[in-house]
């Protein structure tokens, strides 16, 4: 492949995991010119998914001091090849091996980082807002669940559930109804009684208050408002609200999970800006980044090659800007593949949707979320399933950190695991002495949808461009008229104006051009 | 919101750069030819609607955004494509030789019954060819696929190709709506409206 990658840009940036694909379309979208690398072959970094062959030959790979992935292990709990005696397999009672999981690999993507998306959330926002949304398909989640009396029950969400549920009497119901409408007006009324009486104290007390049964309590602290016993009531208020807020959008319940994975999601957003015309290189690294102080530019060598950029985003754990900086576990994460799925029939209806499980452990003091995907994710191949376990690290072995999970999850269950993995996802613990123009990216953070990622790439975006809109509407196809040959024969009043703006500096080229010939 | 169409197929465009890909989707779509402002406006993909057998028929062909230039092609691309114009040119041999590799690409990341039709684009460049038709016709043979010879800028067959792979996606489409196994998909994002807060209370999914 001839080398024929231009030269000066104005951004450069490193890693194509979520938050640099969103800076790197952001910055493209409103006209810069934008070159976007990455030393791996696949897109994403730790957002990344895999199918089952290159997952294990990414957790088989060196890690490297600086890694952001590392503490990594798989283990096979079947049979390589299956006994000749068992050949013969019948539908429905399939001996799965290591080999007929492997021939299925491309239909699973195994994400690194499974995140759940609120239906009225920041990143279905940013996805509408942008219009990268008609990059990826959804699939609403199925069921949102809890764990009560050591079984895995679901948490009613729209009305028909309420009303149709066997696990809540009347007066449950009408309790639960009650307390949520209560959240729902919570904050229109200034001078409500209870906003007054229980500022400054925990959710809990105020759930406490409202004498709503046990079960009802679980149901709001583990599902709905997703608390800890410490969570401050005004806190608790607004993600019980957050929950409401995003129901009756699409599906039973206000989540949504992307089709194929999580992965996706980064290659949407690197879509738009090679749209715009970002230049995309993968397999390729930086290996050297200096200031030039005469033009103040940054100078990158990568692959003998030098490139020129007014400004450098990285993603943590790539060098060099990463060369040296001390890694602290961040995230444990365990992924399991099965061959049945957890909970009873009614939560896996004609074979199982998405369900998502908030865990708590034995004291209620740390937390886990399970993600559980069949094949309708599009992620997992049909008659096996994916549980994506994740919590805050608190050591570098992440399968102890999720021990406690693990335990609740499959010790008396019936769930035949077929694979287990466990790793650590790292971030900085601090910053290199680096250029003062490389904007660093964080590591993703133990949370359920985007918003911490999303404000941190719209934050390395306000510092480089204060002035520049983050991620506009990009036009439908159909909006943007051509006729004939002549450029300016384009329907200028059917763009948004920033692209009236480069359009017409387009033209202003065009005639220079003319000028000079 | 009534339909205006019975099928709606998501096409791709595939092939090195240079081969003519966005050209080809501007003859079909605008029936015109100058693209050189393509990357700055940003179109992703065309759609034209066309009719096959008194069925309206939707055709949203997207093209690579550049992202072919350094083999960067997102696997997201791939996505619930249902046809793929697979595109070399016949004045650059080089193109024609990476076709072999672009099916190992569809291969690993398509659909596995994806329509796919190779295109020997720049057909009225005959001075400057590099590969006979034969050659092409050969290599489609391989395939099992279709095989046409195409000028976007002469308007030679750029119609009849698009026409051509559609009508062999309503049969399958339409085959496999007979064995009453329609294809599963997600849901497409919409602007939410701007609903008042409380609405849930009066709305169907209230909890």
């Amino acid at each position: 492949m001839a080398d024929d990658l231009p030269e000066q840009f104005d951004l450069v940036v490193i890693g194509t995991g979520f938050t640099e694909s969103c800076i790197a379309a952001a910055a493209s979208r409103v006209g810069k010119s934008v070159l976007h690398i990455d030393s791996n072959e696949y897109y994403g970094d730790v957002w990344s998914s895999f199918s089952m062959d290159t997952y294990c030959a990414r957790i088989d790979r060196v890690v490297e001091p600086h890694s952001t992935l590392r503490n990594a292990s798989y283990t096979w709990h079947v049979a390589e090849t299956a006994p000749e005696t068992e050949s013969i397999e019948t539908q429905g009672d399939q001996r799965w091996t290591r080999d007929s999981v492997m021939a299925k690999s491309r239909r699973f993507s195994l994400d690194l980082c499974p995140r759940i998306l609120y239906a009225a959330g920041e990143l279905v926002q940013l996805l509408i807002k942008s219009n990268i949304c008609r990059y990826a398909e959804f699939r609403a989640v199925d069921h949102v669940c809890m764990r009560h009396n050591e079984e895995i029950v679901s948490v009613p969400c729209s009305r028909s559930d309420v009303f149709n549920t066997k696990s809540l009497t009347i007066v449950e119901k009408r309790l639960l109804m009650k307390f949520l409408t209560a959240c729902n007006d919570y904050g229109e009324d200034k001078c409500n009684e209870d906003s007054l009486e229980f500022r400054g104290r925990t959710f809990l007390e105020y759930l406490q208050a409202q004498r709503v049964t046990e079960k009802i309590s679980s149901c709001v602290m583990q599902a709905i408002a997703m608390c800890g016993p410490n969570t401050s009531f005004e806190e608790g208020m607004q993600r019980t609200q957050r929950f409401l807020g995003s129901l009756g959008r699409y599906g039973n319940t206000p989540f949504l999970f992307p089709m194929y994975g999580c992965g996706e999601l980064p290659q949407c957003f690197c879509r738009l800006c090679a749209v715009y015309g970002g230049i995309y290189c993968l397999k390729r690294a930086v290996d050297d980044i200096g200031l030039d102080a005469e033009t103040n530019e940054l100078v990158l060598s990568s692959a003998g090659k030098t490139l020129r950029a007014k400004n450098v985003v990285s993603a943590p754990g790539y060098s060099p800007v990463s060369k040296g900086v001390e890694m602290r576990p961040h995230i444990s994460r365990g992924l399991f593949v099965a061959s049945n799925p957890l909970g009873n029939e009614e939560l896996n209806k004609g074979g199982g949707g998405v369900n998502l499980l908030r865990l708590l452990d034995a004291d209620g003091q740390r937390e886990a979320i399970l993600i559980q995907l069949s094949h309708y994710s599009g992620a997992c191949p049909e008659g096996l399933y994916v549980f994506h376990l994740t919590t805050p690290a608190v050591s570098e072995d992440p399968a102890s950190d999720l021990s406690a999970f693990t335990s609740l999850l499959f010790d008396r269950s019936d769930v035949q695991l077929i694979f287990s993995s466990y790793f650590t996802i790292a971030s900085q613990s601090n910053k290199s002495a680096a250029a003062e123009h490389i904007h660093y990216t964080e590591a993703p953070t133990f949370e359920l949808d985007y918003d911490a990622a999303i404000s941190n790439a719209r934050q390395v975006f306000n510092k480089l461009y204060a002035d520049a809109e983050f991620l506009p509407r990009a036009p439908d196809p159909e909006e943007i008229v051509i006729d004939g040959e002549d450029p300016s024969a384009l329907n200028e009043n059917s763009l948004p104006e920033d692209l009236r703006a480069q359009l017409h500096d387009m033209q202003q080229a065009t005639q220079e051009m003319d000028i000079q010939e | 919101m009534a339909k205006t169409y019975d099928y709606l197929f998501k096409l791709l465009l595939i092939g090195d750069s240079g081969v003519g890909k966005t050209c080809i989707l501007f003859r079909f779509s605008e029936d015109a030819f100058n693209t050189t402002f393509i990357s700055t406006i940003g179109i992703d993909f065309k759609i034209r609607t066309i009719e096959l057998d008194n069925k309206k028929i939707k055709l949203q062909i997207w093209d690579t955004a550049g992202q072919e230039r350094f083999r960067t092609i997102t696997t997201a691309y791939y996505r619930g494509a249902m046809g793929i114009m697979l595109v070399y040119d016949i004045t650059q041999e080089k193109s024609f030789e990476n076709i072999k590799n672009w099916i190992r690409n569809i291969e690993e990341n398509a659909s596995a019954d994806v329509e796919k039709m190779l295109l020997g684009n720049k057909c009225e460049l005959t001075d400057k060819r590099q590969v006979s038709k034969e050659r092409g016709e050969q290599l489609a043979i391989e395939y099992g696929i279709k095989f046409m010879e195409t000028s976007a800028k002469a308007s030679i067959n750029v119609e009849e190709a698009f026409l051509t792979l559609a009508s062999d996606i309503k049969a399958k489409t339409e085959k496999r709506m007979e064995a009453n196994n329609p294809p599963k998909g997600g849901h497409q994002l919409k602007p939410m409206d701007s609903r008042t807060k409380d609405s849930w209370l009066s709305r169907c999914s209230l909890l």
